[in-house]
C-alpha cells in the first residue's frame, strides 16, 4: 500500500519535472527569438541630431526615407549588419540616404582608434572605403593593442597621404567629431549598437535582410 | 527505502533548483547562438564580445550547449536522487561537478584575463555550477558522516 503510493508519488514527480523542462525549453526558445516590433508604432525620438552637412551621408541625396546608425567598428553584431546595411543602400540608392554616426561604447578598447581612422580617411575623401576596410577586418584588429598599425595599413591600401592621415587620426578635431556623434547618441536614447533610426523613429534591430527590407518599404510607403 | 536524512533532502532540492537555473540560462544562450543572433553591444557591458569570441564554440557547437546539457544531468541526477533516495547517485553528481568547477573557472579566467570582457549570462552560469559543486560537496561529507556512523 505504502510503495503503490510512493510509486505514484514518484511517477507525479518525473512526469511534473519532464513538464517544466520542455516549458522552459519553448520559453526560452521563444524569448531568445521574440522581438520585432511592428514599424510605424515607434514615435519619433525628439532628441535626435538632424541630418546636417557635417555627417558621412550616402545614397539618395534628397532622401525620402533617412537611416541614421549609430554604431562602433569593434561591435561584433555592427559587422554583421554592416553588409546587410552595404545591400540596402545599393538596393535603395535612389530613395534611402544613409547617415552613419560614431557611438564608439566604452569596452571596445580600439572603438575610438577605429573611428579616428575613418575620420582621418574621410579628410582624404575616403571615409567609406575605410569604413568598409574596418568592419570587414574587424577580427583582425578588434582585441589588439597594436590595431594602430592595421589601420595604418588600411590607409596606405587606400593610397592616402600617409603623413597626413597619421596627422589627422590624433587630431583633436577628429576626436571633438566622434565625441559630438557620441553625446548626440547618448542625448537620443542610444544605449546599445548598433542602433537604427528611419525617418527620425528608433528601430527594432531587424533579425534580416527581408526584415530590414520590409521596415525601408513600410517607411518609403507612409512618407511617399 | 531508507528515509532521507532531512538536510540531504533539502540539499537534493537545492541542487534541483540551481540546475534549473543554471539549465534556463544556458539554453538560452544556446537558443541565441543557433538562432543566429548577434547580442546587440550594449553601454559598459562586454556580453557581444564574450558570445561572439572565437572561444564561444569548439567545432560550431556553442560551450553554452555543453552547460545546458551539465544542468540537465545534475537536474536529473538530483531529481532520481529525491526519489530513489540513493546515495551512489549524490556521488555522481559529485563527481560530473568537479570538471564543471574547473571548466567554470576556466570561462572566468578567459572573460576577466583574456577577452578583458564580462557576459552576465555567463557569470550567472559562473554562479551556478560554482553552487552545485559546493553543494555536491556537502552533500557528500554529509553522506559520510551517516556511514561512518552506521558502522
Amino acid at each position: 500500500m505504502e510503495s503503490n503510493e510512493i510509486s505514484a508519488k514518484s511517477i507525479a514527480m518525473w512526469v511534473g519535472a519532464a513538464l517544466l523542462i520542455t516549458i522552459v525549453l519553448v520559453g526560452v526558445v521563444k524569448f531568445a527569438g521574440s522581438k520585432e516590433g511592428t514599424p510605424g508604432e515607434n514615435p519619433i525620438v525628439a532628441g535626435l541630431v538632424p541630418v546636417s552637412e557635417k555627417d558621412w551621408v550616402r545614397g539618395a541625396s534628397t532622401g525620402v526615407a533617412t537611416l541614421i546608425e549609430y554604431s562602433d567598428f569593434q561591435c561584433p553584431a555592427c559587422a554583421s549588419y554592416y553588409p546587410l546595411v552595404e545591400r540596402i543602400v545599393s538596393d535603395y540608392s535612389d530613395s534611402v540616404r544613409f547617415v552613419y554616426r560614431h557611438f564608439p561604447l566604452g569596452q571596445h578598447a580600439q572603438a575610438r582608434g577605429a573611428a579616428s581612422a575613418a575620420e582621418a580617411a574621410g579628410r582624404q575623401g575616403k571615409f567609406w572605403e575605410m569604413y568598409r576596410l574596418l568592419f570587414e577586418g574587424q577580427s583582425e584588429w578588434a582585441g589588439n593593442p597594436t590595431a594602430e598599425k592595421t589601420f595604418e595599413s588600411y590607409a596606405s591600401q587606400l593610397n592616402l597621404n600617409m603623413e597626413k592621415y597619421r596627422a589627422d587620426v590624433t587630431l583633436s578635431e577628429v576626436q571633438d567629431i566622434i565625441q559630438t556623434q557620441y553625446e548626440g547618441g547618448i542625448k537620443a536614447n542610444v544605449n546599445a549598437t548598433p542602433t537604427f533610426f528611419l525617418n527620425g523613429r528608433k528601430l527594432q534591430n531587424p533579425a534580416g535582410y527581408e526584415a530590414f527590407k520590409q521596415l525601408i518599404d513600410a517607411a518609403l510607403a507612409t512618407s511617399s | 527505502m531508507p528515509p532521507l536524512q532531512p538536510v540531504l533532502k533539502k540539499i537534493g532540492w537545492a541542487l534541483l533548483a540551481v540546475s534549473l537555473l543554471g539549465f534556463i540560462d544556458a539554453a538560452y544562450l544556446s537558443a541565441k547562438f543557433y538562432l543566429g543572433e548577434t547580442p546587440t553591444c550594449f553601454l559598459l557591458k562586454g556580453c557581444d564580445v564574450v558570445t561572439t569570441s572565437s572561444y564561444s564554440s569548439v567545432a560550431g557547437v556553442p560551450i553554452a550547449l555543453f552547460g545546458a546539457l551539465f544542468y540537465l544531468a545534475v537536474f536529473v541526477l538530483s531529481l532520481a536522487f529525491l526519489d530513489r533516495r540513493a546515495p551512489k547517485l549524490l556521488k555522481w553528481i559529485g563527481a560530473i561537478s568537479v570538471p564543471g568547477f574547473l571548466f567554470t573557472l576556466y570561462l572566468v579566467y578567459l572573460q576577466f584575463f583574456v577577452l578583458h570582457a564580462l557576459c552576465i549570462y555567463c557569470m550567472f552560469s559562473a554562479l551556478t555550477s560554482t553552487t552545485v559543486f559546493v553543494l555536491a560537496l556537502i552533500g557528500m561529507r554529509l553522506l559520510r558522516r551517516t556511514q561512518v556512523n552506521a558502522v
